[in-house]
């Protein structure tokens, strides 16, 4: 037996009527009062439905349907008020406040127990069916999440690297933004906004799989032209992630699009694709740039062996790989800066 | 004679009762004896006495349940009476209907504990 019916009356006699015509087919659970039903309904413990007096003392049956209100239980518990019927103010309040149905006394067993039992089985249906797209949702989410990854890091198969700079500049990113989150309220970032540019900052350098391998991934310096041909990479990937967005939920979509294009960018006006200047960046953007900066500068390269990690933070302090805003500046330097050397 | 002829002789319906109880005589009667116990926990006359209005109506609410579930019908109508009188502020008539109900509900509660002991 694994459903449960818990009987909240202060007369013990109704329980016991009560209970009678339901313990064949439910474990039943009483309550003498409203204050020990809602300690009851918030214990956690599994309650197919709940038959609640309206009218006893000190915390009525009004008191605990504004608490499952308040928990939320009020929409997973369906609520039978149980009622002598004179109290249809009080009724139409109980209705107001979730209750399903009604029983009324004196009791008329053939239709009470037909009642409870379709309406405890469609709540137990409609769970089961939460729960069943909720998994399927996750699953989903999963799946885009590995194919988003999965497409990161073949870009980077093609530049040399093996998937470490994604996961790389993913983490830094985080940090930082916790680091913002803390100091500068001013940006308004939410935990779940955090959680979606920390995704979507894998996506950087998707543009790159445009780029000729003989530029990507060319032994030596690249002259200007290459280099205006590199730079495509930001507005490609852009042009790539339009094609996404079914992997993608709006809102990392956006910051996926916004981080492409504009991780390049400079708070003194002199990045590119657009010469964006101070705050016209996204604050997100900024800090996925410091973060792909450092990366570049501590990772080995066809053209130049790998900085010391104390080295490449003081050129980034000291504005030898471009200006940043002083208030990434100093949260970079506040996390990644002070990180001891590996 | 037995207490549910007794029972029915002072105007409760206990053929109802039994009937709404799955027809379980015995089951009813047990609850019988429980609900004299529970009339002791519900006393409404003395509220009645001192004006004090909600708290006779919660206890004439309870036995009106209580009484209506059992079908003890003589009490289940003068609850439901005094229930009503008591919303339309009618203390007084509500008092008088009390004090008429008591001496029926005496015996009523006689003939139960009478057979439950």
């Amino acid at each position: 037996m694994d459903k449960t019916i818990l009987i909240v009356d202060d007369s013990e006699t109704n329980r016991l009527i009560l209970a009678e015509d339901f313990k064949e087919d439910y474990s039943i659970i009483e309550a003498d009062g409203g204050r020990q039903a809602i300690e009851i309904i918030n214990s956690g413990r599994q309650i197919s439905a709940v038959f609640l007096d309206l009218m006893m003392p000190v915390v009525g049956g009004l008191d605990v349907l504004d608490e499952m209100n308040k928990s939320g239980m009020i929409s997973r518990i369906p609520v039978f008020i149980v009622t002598a019927a004179d109290t249809d103010s009080m009724l139409t309040k109980a209705y107001d406040l979730g209750a399903v149905d009604v029983i009324r006394k004196p009791f008329m067993r053939s239709f009470m127990k037909a009642r409870v039992d379709n309406i405890i089985e469609l709540y137990r249906h409609r769970e089961n069916l939460e729960a069943v797209i909720d998994e399927k949702v996750k699953q989903i989410r999963r799946m885009n999440e590995s194919m988003v990854t999965s497409l990161a890091n073949i870009i980077e198969f093609r530049d040399g690297e093996s998937g470490e700079h994604v996961k790389r500049i993913s983490g830094l990113t985080n940090i930082i933004l916790a680091d913002i989150v803390a100091n500068y309220p001013e940006y308004y970032l939410t935990e779940e906004a955090i959680e979606k540019i920390t995704s979507a900052s894998i996506l950087h350098d998707v543009g790159k799989i445009a780029i000729p391998d003989s530029i990507l991934n060319k032994p030596g310096r690249l002259t200007a032209e290459e280099f205006e041909t590199m730079k495509l990479h930001t507005v490609k990937g852009c042009e790539i992630l339009v094609n996404m967005t079914d992997f993608l939920d709006a809102k990392t979509y956006e910051y996926s699009y916004d981080i492409c294009r504009h991780h390049h960018e400079r708070w003194d006006g002199r990045g590119y694709p657009d010469g964006l200047k101070g705050d016209e960046i996204s604050i997100w953007s900024q800090v996925v740039a410091i973060a792909d900066v450092y990366d570049a500068l501590i990772s080995p390269r066809v053209y130049k062996a790998p900085y010391e990690h104390s080295t490449a933070v003081k050129m980034i302090y000291n504005g030898e790989c471009g200006t940043f805003n002083p208030k990434v500046l100093e949260s970079f330097n506040r996390t990644i800066g002070k990180q001891e050397e590996k | 004679m037995d207490i549910l002829s007794e029972l029915d002789a002072l105007g409760v319906n206990t053929k109802e009762a039994i009937e709404r109880l799955n027809n379980n005589s015995a089951f009813y009667i047990r609850m019988l004896g429980k609900f004299t116990a529970e009339l002791e926990n519900h006393p409404v006359m003395p509220y009645l006495e001192s004006g004090d209005k909600e708290s006779a109506v919660a206890h004439a609410h309870t036995l009106k349940g209580l009484t209506g579930n059992l079908s003890v019908t003589p009490l289940y109508k003068a609850y439901t009476e005094i229930v009503a009188l008591l919303r339309a502020d009618e203390l007084e008539k509500a008092r008088q209907l009390m004090a008429d109900t008591l001496p029926i509900q005496s015996e009523i509660v006689a003939c139960i504990s009478k057979y439950n002991n």
